[in-house]
């Protein structure tokens, strides 16, 4: 099988080195597999089948729709988030590209993958944001705060703390991490927090981070005059200061890009973080707790800029 | 429901599952390894009416008085806070009747100012006062205290002349766990309270259960220092003191929000007080005991239309009573016995919407209706000197209507322009119209400048409209049901002002800074035993707040006024010298600093200062003089391996035993401490 898919890939490139770019590309079948039909996946389905337009072939499958599916007609594969991701790494040899995937998620599965598995061309975009573009945030948009606390259950993973510790110090600020050991104890831990710390930073953990805590949390947080700083748009719109985050549009943008080098290549780039990324802010929110917010535009540029003068 | 308290994905890997022990049995997945922690919805939480409005965007002068100043000022009575807000006047009648008061109107019935607790209006029309000793909350129910300085009957309608106390308690959802708290101190000071609350997925809810107990003031032995010898001892005022207080109070208050539309609060309290009211020179009105009760049950329930777009309806009950029962004992009333009372019974109904218009406009208009139901009792054999009967009392029954609506237009990021206006039915049947405008310009992110121009009424109060003429003992009033005192108008005021507020960054500090005028026209006054209109009276000043955030650690807050007022008295016909000006404090300021220490005490001081005035409403021996008095507080938090947090605090008020008289010249407070002990877990 890995033979033959070699001597696929070594007959593209040469295809390609010989044909004008449209007419090589146009043979990509790609195989795009969402884990859902929920608005984000479709919006990066037809985001992607958008920007590669004429490049590509596309065929999309809901894994949760159709679980015997597997996919030898296809060239590279396109697994959008964790359900997807699992069914392709495991069910065919074709190259994966994983996208809207956790980054601690994706590096489970494949730690517990088969060797075989790991032999296929396969790489990854998160849809984390790299910790130092959160820090960066904070800073932009809360420059005299510099104790950010955060909150995580037990499933965080240490090596996660550590680079969240390790990315606000090399911004000069001192990121707490609080364990919340016990749902009872929550609420406590919450407290000990707002009290110590000067923005509640929101990590991907849901055991934390759901709509049946969320009020509270808000609440909480708020009445302590102690922003939130989400991983979304709906952290915003329910009450956060503000977030960091990508569109699917712009995973599909970048996820373009990684088809256009497969196809060239026959080999997939490394795994990687979010290039392109929206900032959103509550304004409302900001006014009321007494702080003063540029566009979200210019804070994404300051950003920018910011991460740039620290490299 | 605490299966869902955690909420986990469906997505299932099982990697390091072992590692979170505390949820194994019913977690399925690792939260962080699945996206649906970025791709969840989130009710809108922090929705327009749960934000409060920042002081820049305000079309008013507002003092925020938070839960750290709370603490930090070591203050046991919600009223004793308002020393906190400048031009703000803080007495009390008895040790258990405090008076606030703002512009003026410094006496016992201060009508010119709407208070409010959770949007629930406290003020008693029929009674005209607040009874602050009677609220069924403790301190460590509220979260913050907001103070409009200035009319603000555009949005909060009649009475709010001068200004409105609005009293925000703590959410249901406010407490997790359990607290207990016990204070001893000088002068009787005794106070338990516990509290107890649960934050829940759809149900948060929390309770408090207190007593508190002081014995008010402290006793005058000697010729306070601004007195001649013979005055004083004429008036028999020396060792004049009954004026004990004891409270019970029970409040609740649950929240129910089953789903991302709609939220219910409802609340309710009880209180039980007992005050020492009377004077021993008194011959209508001697040493006794009044019981006060007050109840209160609210509904209100919020429905989230849209982002921005919410509904509002409220209806709230709230009871007031107040017995007297004793025997009279100077002559000519030696022996007859005295039994009054008083009820009030308030229900009150308001719909409310909240709505963006456009991207520049956010719109508030609503309505309300309020009934008041007075019942008012009396029996005295003491009357039959007078030739009347022994048996008196009133029955009222009163509605007010209201409509409001108020526009925040932010015209441009340079300018907001808020406008207003409530049409008002009030109880006695006229109509009135409160409009309000002001003008708030950014100079620039950090300083602004408000101007703003506002009508106001206040309807004249039940004691003012039906006052009897005829004897009347004890501490109660009891409205005569013959008396319409017609021709009787609301006073009127027409405010004027212009505000800057600064922030400055570098420093972490804010300033805001007020120049303001209030023309009061139709001003009550009593003559001849009868309240007439007829005062033309203007008070007008500065006001300042310097804010300094003294690291995260530390905090200081300096107040500042300065006021000044002119009148007609002295042209109107049988009132000598303006009273209006000399009732003022010309100078009042206030200081508080707070910081946190090693070995986790925290320290707070504050200094309180008020210039000499002569009390509106009471003759020359009851003259005020200056008043300097520093407070300091020292408290060191602990925690136990229980699993138990603490704080042990030592607070003592009038340090340097500066003593000093208020409002009545036998309100005497010297140096007292007290200390605290709160567990929570």
């Amino acid at each position: 099988m890995i033979r033959e898919l070699k001597i696929r890939f070594a007959g593209l490139v040469l295809l390609a080195a010989l044909l004008p770019t449209s007419a090589w590309a146009e043979s990509t079948r790609v195989s795009i597999m969402l884990s859902d039909t929920g608005a984000a996946y479709t919006a990066f389905d037809s985001a992607l089948r958008k920007s590669l337009a004429g490049i590509a072939q596309f065929t999309t499958h809901d894994v949760a729709a159709d679980t015997s599916w597997t996919s030898d007609a296809a060239d590279l594969i396109i697994a959008v988030g964790m359900k997807a991701t699992e069914a392709a790494l495991g069910r065919t040899d074709v190259p994966v590209l994983a996208v809207m995937v956790p980054k601690a998620g994706y590096e489970a599965l494949l730690g517990r993958g088969s060797s075989q598995q790991r032999l296929k061309p396969t790489s990854a975009i998160y849809i984390n944001q790299p910790w130092l573009r959160q820090i960066d945030f904070i800073r932009v948009v809360l420059p005299r705060r510099s104790k950010i606390g955060v909150l995580y259950s037990p499933v965080v993973v240490q090596r996660e703390l550590d680079d969240m510790r390790a990315a606000a110090t090399a911004r000069g600020m001192k990121l707490h991490t609080h364990q919340v050991s016990s749902p009872e104890s929550l609420f406590a831990t919450l407290d000990t927090l707002l009290n110590d710390d000067e923005v509640l930073l929101a990590i991907p953990d849901s055991a934390i981070y759901n709509p049946g805590n969320m009020r509270n949390i808000l609440l909480s947080s708020y009445r302590a005059r102690i922003p939130l700083v989400g991983i979304s748009q709906a952290y915003v719109t329910a009450g956060a200061l503000g977030a960091v985050y990508s569109s699917p549009e712009q995973l599909a943008h970048q996820s373009a890009g990684m088809v256009r080098s497969f196809a060239k290549s026959g080999d997939l780039p490394g795994v990687r973080y979010p290039e392109d990324f929206s900032v959103a802010v509550n304004l409302q929110v900001a006014r009321s707790l007494g702080i003063g917010l540029a566009s979200q535009e210019e804070i994404r540029t300051r950003m920018i800029e910011y991460g740039e003068g620290m490299r | 429901m605490k299966r869902d308290l955690f909420r986990v994905s469906v997505f299932r890997l099982s990697g390091a599952a072992m590692a979170f022990g505390f949820l194994s049995g019913y977690v399925q997945a690792e939260p962080m390894q699945s996206e649906d922690a970025f791709l969840q919805s989130f009710p809108v939480v922090l929705s327009a009416s749960r934000l409060s409005q920042p002081q820049a965007d305000a079309p008013n002068a507002v003092t925020v008085i938070d839960r750290d100043m709370i603490v930090a000022s070591g203050f046991r009575n919600i009223a004793d806070l308002f020393r906190l807000v400048p031009g703000m006047y803080v007495s009390y009648y008895k040790g258990a009747q405090p008076i606030v008061s703002y512009h003026g109107s410094t006496d016992q019935y201060a009508r010119r100012m709407q208070v409010m607790i959770d949007g629930r209006s406290v003020y008693l029309p029929p009674l005209s006062m607040v009874e602050w000793s009677n609220f069924p909350i403790t301190l460590n129910d509220i979260e913050r205290i907001e103070v409009i300085r200035g009319p603000a009957a555009a949005s909060h309608g009649a009475n709010s002349l001068q200004g409105v106390i609005s009293i925000i308690t703590r959410d249901a959802g406010g407490l997790d766990g359990q607290t207990v708290s016990f204070t001893r101190g000088d002068k009787g000071v005794n106070d338990v309270s516990a509290h107890f609350g649960r934050r829940g997925e759809v149900l948060d809810y929390r309770m408090t259960l207190a007593y508190t107990a002081d014995n008010g003031y402290d006793d005058l032995k000697t010729v306070p220092n601004n007195l001649l010898a013979a005055i004083p001892m004429a008036a028999n005022v020396l060792n004049n003191s009954n004026d004990s207080n004891q409270a019970r109070m029970v409040n609740f208050r649950a929240n129910y929000h089953p789903d991302d539309v709609d939220s219910v609060d409802m609340q309710f309290g009880l209180s039980h007080d007992k005050q020492g009211v009377g004077f021993s020179d008194s011959r209508a009105n001697p040493m006794h005991d009044l019981v006060a009760d007050s109840s209160f049950l609210q509904l209100q329930w919020l429905r989230q239309l849209g982002d921005a777009s919410e509904l509002k309806f409220s209806y709230s009950h709230s009871g007031q009573s107040q017995d007297e029962d004793f025997m009279l004992v100077t002559a000519p009333f030696a022996g007859h016995r005295v039994i009054q009372s008083v009820d009030v019974q308030r229900d009150e109904i308001e719909m409310q919407h909240m709505l963006p218009v456009g991207d520049a406009h956010r719109l508030v208009y609503g309505a309300g209706w309020r009934r008041d139901r007075t019942t008012a009792q009396g029996y005295t054999t003491a009357m039959l000197l007078f030739a009347l009967p022994v048996n008196y009392g009133s029955s009222l029954s009163q509605d007010e209507y209201r409509l409001f609506a108020h526009d925040e237009w932010r015209i441009s990021p340079a300018f907001l322009l808020n406008t207003g206006g409530m049409l008002e039915r009030d109880r006695m049947g006229r109509s009135s119209v409160s409009p309000r405008v002001s003008l708030n310009v950014y100079l620039n992110p950090q300083h602004s400048v408000r101007m703003g121009m506002s009508v106001a009424h206040r309807t004249p109060s039940l004691v003012e409209e039906r006052f009897q003429s005829v004897p009347q003992p004890g501490h109660l009033f009891i409205p005569d049901p013959a008396v319409t005192s017609p021709g009787l108008v609301p006073e009127r005021v027409v405010s004027r002002e212009v505000g800057y507020l600064a922030e400055f960054l570098d420093w972490d500090a804010s300033l805001d800074i007020r120049v303001f005028s209030d023309q009061i026209g139709n001003g009550i006054y009593v003559s001849a035993g009868r309240f007439m209109n007829g005062i033309s009276s203007r008070y007008y000043g500065t006001e300042a707040t310097l804010k300094s955030l003294l690291g995260k650690d530390g905090e200081l807050t300096i107040n500042f006024s300065h006021q000044r007022a002119s009148s007609n008295v002295v042209a109107l016909a049988g009132l000598a010298g303006d009273v209006l000006v000399g009732s003022i404090p010309r100078i009042s300021a206030s200081v508080l600093y707070s910081q946190r220490l090693e070995n986790d005490l925290v320290f707070s001081a504050a200094y309180y200062h008020q210039d000499a005035m002569q009390p509106y409403d009471r003759g020359p021996t009851d003259f005020q003089p200056a008043q300097d008095r520093a407070d300091v507080r020292l408290a060191k938090t602990f925690k136990l391996e229980t699993g138990i947090n603490g704080e042990v605090s030592w607070v003592i008020q009038n340090l340097f035993n500066n003593s000093y008289t208020e409002y009545i010249v036998n309100n005497l407070s010297n140096r007292r401490s007290h200390v605290n002990l709160t567990l929570n877990w």
